[in-house]
């Protein structure tokens, strides 16, 4: 966000100029009626500078928006692999080894009497 | 991967979040890795990505056994919302991370009884079905579940992987067509019908299998396993005992198939001269022979 400051001044610049300019074009059109001459088309220089600061407006505009996405659906999918495509979150299960390969696991004593269920029986 | 955590700010953090959170990655370590070292302290700048944060960090929490930090963050979400049945939904999950599944279904029941239209907890019910073994149930639970929410991709998708799992694969087949009809662009899931496909096998769905393939070919030129499936399909085909006509253009389809795969590995492949040490190598193999005594 840091980067984008310039972008930002130039905008807020480019719009102060686009504000200018029609309020020039007013005032112009006022002296045009005070002194009855006809209005054909506004002076070269109030156009000029419409352009130029709709232009600035519009770039900065767009580089502080940001990323364009691509158009063409299948272009993005290119770049996806199953391993992120197949991971459901809703359905997400949490009884797999990670539960074991990190700190906090602590194995369930199983009792010696019973012996043969441990926990890691699956009840079907 | 290990992160150089005084290198990355909490801009960055957050960033790397946000595009894991979009691409569905699970890498539940490095999250709490991060968490810990960078975003924890920082956690009310995010603004309002916060509860999604929390949230993604909740679940990775419960896939390392990590239930203090898991514990915490609800809280947290819980002092925010006090009767939200969100929150209720990961205390359940929390339930469920400690194997304590009979409770975490009377919390289930409970948020699906406050709110019938709520599609989440019907959802964990199924998983704890499936973490508990009992595939079957899980089945049928979710065919009553897309009777009611019928667009529902996810679970179209997960009963997908249970059919499989059970080695149903006509209905597979079916489910992964539900899917697909959310997402026709994606080559992936051409490519996984195609499979499924092959896998039933017998001639008219080993030619539905090469239309799939070679549609997922098209959406995506680099996609290798469609082209060796491609492959596969036409070898098959070829070797039948079908009409002359179609052995002879499964025939050409498998020959430009193999051709174009082996010029893709020989490209991106890492070893110099690689075609020479592949022809001596397919000579040697080729002239193995199978002794009986």
């Amino acid at each position: 966000m840091g980067t984008k400051i310039v972008n930002r001044i130039m905008l807020i610049a480019g719009l102060i100029s686009l504000l200018h300019s029609a309020f020039s074009a007013a005032h112009h059109r006022t002296y045009l009626r005070l002194t009855e001459q006809d209005w054909t088309r506004l002076p070269l220089d109030i156009v000029v500078q419409i352009v130029v600061s709709l232009l600035v407006v519009v770039y900065n505009l767009i580089q502080v928006v940001g990323n364009f996405k691509e158009i063409r659906a299948t272009v993005d999918m290119q770049e996806k692999s199953w391993d992120t495509l197949g991971n459901l979150p809703s359905f997400y299960t949490f009884n797999h080894r990670g539960m074991a390969l990190y700190q906090n696991y602590e194995p369930e004593e199983s009792s010696s009497a019973g012996g043969s269920k441990s926990s890691l029986d699956v009840d079907y | 991967m290990t992160y150089n955590f005084k290198e990355m700010g909490w801009t960055d953090v957050r960033d790397q979040f946000r595009k894991w959170r979009e691409n569905n990655e699970r890498c539940s370590d490095d999250v709490i890795q991060l968490w810990e070292a960078v975003l924890e302290t920082r956690v009310q700048k995010t603004g309002n990505e916060r509860h999604l944060i929390l949230e993604q960090v909740i679940i990775a929490a419960f896939d390392t056994s990590r239930l203090d930090i898991a514990s915490k963050c609800i809280q947290l979400l819980s002092t925010e919302f006090p009767e939200s049945l969100r929150v209720m939904k990961f205390e359940a999950m929390r339930l469920e991370a400690m194997q304590m599944y009979d409770e975490a279904l009377e919390l289930l029941d409970e948020i699906i009884a406050k709110d019938e239209t709520n599609a989440a907890p019907r959802k964990r019910k199924i998983a704890i079905l499936k973490a508990k073994g009992k595939r079957v149930e899980a089945i049928k639970d979710l065919c009553d579940y897309l009777k009611i929410f019928m667009s529902d991709q996810e679970a179209w998708h997960e009963l997908c992987g249970l059919y499989l799992a059970e080695g149903e694969y006509s209905k597979a087949v079916f489910c992964m067509e539900e899917v697909l009809l959310h997402n026709p662009h994606s080559h992936l899931i051409h490519q996984r019908i195609a499979e499924i496909r092959y896998t039933m096998g017998g001639m008219e769905n080993i030619e539905i299998s090469r239309t799939y393939y070679s549609q997922a070919l098209k959406l995506n030129s680099n996609n290798l396993r469609a082209l060796y499936g491609l492959y596969l399909c036409c070898s098959y085909i070829a070797n039948s005992r079908a009409l002359g006509s179609k052995r002879k253009e499964a025939q050409k389809m498998a020959h430009w198939a193999l051709e174009t795969a082996a010029l893709r590995t020989t490209k991106s492949s890492k070893i110099n001269s690689n075609d020479k040490l592949i022809s001596s190598l397919e000579s040697t193999l080729a002239s193995l022979d199978i002794k009986s005594n």
